[in-house]
């Protein structure tokens, strides 16, 4: 009964329901319960909150993964799923505690000085979050300073960093610079995105990761909490 | 010297198509019926948000110098790439769009209600439509001169291969930005987002002019940029 549920909830995950209102990827869905239903449902069934962000949620965001590589999928497609893990997890964080269930771990993320683009960084922060994370976006055109005492104050496990512009990169830099100065660089792994940056220019910053679209900043961030925790 | 201004406010229709494009939907690709149905919904919003306007101005080029080009006395643009185009123009055309900020007011409140998707539909509509406006004063200028027998370049922006960013500045030193209602940030972005800002060359040497694409000699193979 409670994988019946937790693989309907995979399913909408990947058509992108969030209500029983809404129409799926394909056609003809329109009036089945949609993820927010059948999150109701699995709670009053005393269904495990973790069990439901692990087999429904992350296991369907990895076959919309899946299908986006495969070009099966569009940004659209994979934000219309990013939205349903976002209104998920809404109704599911309040019961995390209660169930006795950790975070993976806090990222803060933030688009760097300068730049104003915070769609691509948006994306990555609902990713997170189904994955388990707690994430605490500080939005676009942050200062360096700003970041550096998040980072100080909230005592993340990972910084996300994102930039559009060529021109505002360098900024990430800045910010890289900046952690060794107030000695939080050791306490903290940061991982980069953004259109102009790559893997080259991650590591020539001394970055500790680099996600190529918001599929790719989960794996590198995954990565490492593994390696952490390993 | 020879200086030609125009300012004004148009009429676009979103072309839905070109927006599919931009999203990845190439012509023997279709989106679902839901992603087709939200664009055209959001193309309809966009529709009563936009508000288009262009300004562009024709100067003389009064001289080039290595990476240095002169433009009266006030204006110096420094590139090599520019510099190499412009030394073969009379001309150059210098340009400003803009969809005005109310769709990206809206673009931003969807975001904060956590309506991604949405918001991201919306955004790249106003990419689509800013565009729609920058070909529709490029073809407006290349109608202007061709009447004096001359071609125009491709468009070039600051930002773009060795033209610093910080150049925007100069470029505004040519058009008035707030005619267009168009400032630019300390970070030399534009406010708003949705403008595009640039430059074309204007001469009688047509081949050399429209086939200039300095990306053919240029080796950074995986630029957004290339052409």
């Amino acid at each position: 009964m409670a994988d019946d549920i937790l693989k309907l909830i995979q399913e909408n995950v990947i058509q992108g329901r969030i209500t029983k209102d809404d129409e799926g990827f394909d056609d003809g869905m329109a009036g089945q319960p949609g993820v927010t239903e059948l999150i109701e449902t699995a709670l009053a069934q005393k269904i495990n909150p973790q069990d439901i962000i692990s087999k429904g949620l992350t296991r369907g965001m990895a076959i919309v993964g899946e299908k986006f590589e495969a070009k099966q999928y569009f940004i659209p497609d994979m934000l219309a799923s990013a939205q349903v893990v976002g209104a998920a997890m809404d109704i599911l964080e309040p019961h995390l505690a209660g169930a006795g269930a950790k975070a993976k771990g806090k990222i803060i993320m933030a688009t760097v000085k300068g730049d104003l683009h915070d769609i691509g960084k948006n994306i990555v922060s609902i990713l997170l979050r189904g994955a388990g994370y707690t994430v605490k976006d500080l939005g676009n055109d942050i200062d360096t300073s700003t970041i550096v005492e998040a980072v100080r104050e909230e005592k993340p496990q990972f910084l996300g960093l994102s930039a559009l512009l060529i021109s505002t990169m360098a900024n990430m830099a800045d910010v890289m610079q900046a952690l060794k100065d107030a000695g939080l660089r050791d306490k903290v792994k940061v991982v980069i995105g953004g259109a102009p940056v790559s893997e080259e220019f991650a590591k020539s910053i001394g970055a500790d990761g680099y996600g190529a679209d918001g599929f790719g900043a989960i794996r590198v961030v995954e990565s490492l909490f593994n390696a952490n925790a390993a | 010297m020879s200086t030609r201004t125009s300012t004004a406010e148009v009429e676009i229709e979103v072309d839905k198509r070109h927006v599919l494009r931009r999203i990845g939907y190439k012509d023997d690709c279709e989106p679902s019926p839901r992603i087709a149905t939200l664009i055209t919904e959001y193309a309809q919003l966009a529709q009563q948000l936009i508000k288009p306007s262009y300004s562009y101005v024709i100067r003389n080029v009064d001289m080039v110098r290595k990476r240095d080009v002169f433009i009266g006395d006030l204006v110096m643009f420094r590139s090599h790439v520019i510099a190499r185009l412009l030394e073969q123009c009379q001309q150059v055309g210098a340009f400003l769009v803009t969809i005005g900020d109310e769709l990206e007011k809206k673009t931003t409140s969807l975001a904060d209600d956590g309506l991604i998707l949405e918001s991201y539909a919306l955004d790249v509509i106003g990419s689509s439509a800013v565009e729609k406006i920058a070909e529709l004063v490029e073809t407006e200028i290349r109608k202007m001169v061709s009447a004096q027998g001359f071609c125009i370049s491709r468009r070039f922006s600051p930002g773009y291969c060795d033209w610093s960013i910080r150049q925007q500045k100069e470029l505004f030193r040519m058009i008035d930005g707030g005619s267009v209602g168009v400032r630019l940030t300390t970070g030399y972005l534009m406010m708003p987002q949705k403008s595009i800002s640039g430059i074309v060359g204007v001469g009688p040497s047509c081949v050399d002019i429209e086939t200039y694409n300095p990306c053919r000699t240029c080796n950074k193979r995986n630029c957004l940029g290339r052409r």
